[in-house]
């Protein structure tokens, strides 16, 4: 865990880049030398990383068709208009 | 793309029911993924999503084309997926026969990768602890995670689509990053 709670605040906005340079570049300098938010820091990195590695599944191959056989039927008089 | 995107919903609109089926493509894979995601398997994320497609068609009227179509069909679909965690039926599995079929399991339904076997098995065991982590996460978070994570939205876009402030939105993320860490940190 962070060393403190207020720290756990800037570890956020840490990670969401909420930081100007000279703030992270400081709070950079904190994670040096406190192995408490380090290590919570490059959990939470780890975390997101394995987050984003999850594939991306397609649709199924029917689903269109299965979404257009379900639509109101429309009247032969709307079709015509076309 | 926002400018097809507006002729298609406007010709939709008019009553040509055909292009509507051009809008189904362009979005299906996203809200098949995200109802996926939020619910966890292939039949019942197939039954949301399409469902979240009819709830477009039939209220078409009401969508704002100032708005992304992409921000409202989301919204649709995770509201779904939320009511339908809520109701909590019964859960199907990847293992499950896909009904009409010999002896397809959903695995089958997906396009993969070719690897070796072994590979293969490796990453659908990763892919399934990706998948039992985000599932154990509450679904306000779950959701915030997988549109921030997953689909890599914005959080002014995920603040539309969940119809929250974006300070709110935050904090969701902030706390479903760290129920994960708590879990996937140390891994």
């Amino acid at each position: 865990m962070a060393c403190t709670r207020d720290k756990q605040q800037v570890i956020n906005q840490y990670l969401d880049e909420e930081m100007t340079l000279l703030e992270s570049k400081q709070f950079e300098e904190h994670l040096h030398s406190c192995p408490d938010c380090e290590k919570h820091v490059r959990e939470l990195k780890k975390t997101t990383a394995i987050i984003q590695s999850a594939s991306h599944f397609e649709a199924p191959k029917d689903f269109t068709a299965g979404v257009m056989d379900r639509l109101p039927k429309q009247s032969k008089t709307k079709r015509w208009q076309q | 793309m926002d400018i097809v995107v507006k002729k298609i919903v406007r010709e939709v609109k008019r009553g040509n029911q055909d292009a509507f089926a051009e809008l189904v493509d362009l979005y299906k894979d996203k809200v098949f993924h995200i109802a996926y995601r939020m619910l966890g398997n292939a039949h019942e994320a197939q039954d949301v999503s399409q469902e979240a497609f009819l709830r477009a068609y039939t209220n078409i009227e009401s969508y704002d084309e100032n708005r992304k179509f992409s921000t409202w069909i989301f919204r649709i679909a995770t509201n779904l997926s939320i009511d339908r965690i809520r109701r909590k039926k019964p859960d199907f599995h990847l293992e499950d026969q896909v009904s009409g079929t010999d002896n397809l399991d959903y695995h089958s339904q997906f396009a993969a990768d070719i690897d070796l076997p072994e590979d293969q098995v490796v990453k659908l065991e990763m892919q399934q602890w990706i998948q039992d982590e985000i599932m154990a996460l509450p679904p306000k978070y779950r959701s915030a995670i997988i549109l921030k994570y997953l689909e890599d939205l914005s959080l002014k876009e995920i603040s539309e689509v969940m119809n929250l402030p974006v300070a709110t939105v935050k904090t969701r993320i902030h706390r479903g990053r760290e129920a994960l860490r708590k879990r996937l940190g140390q891994a």
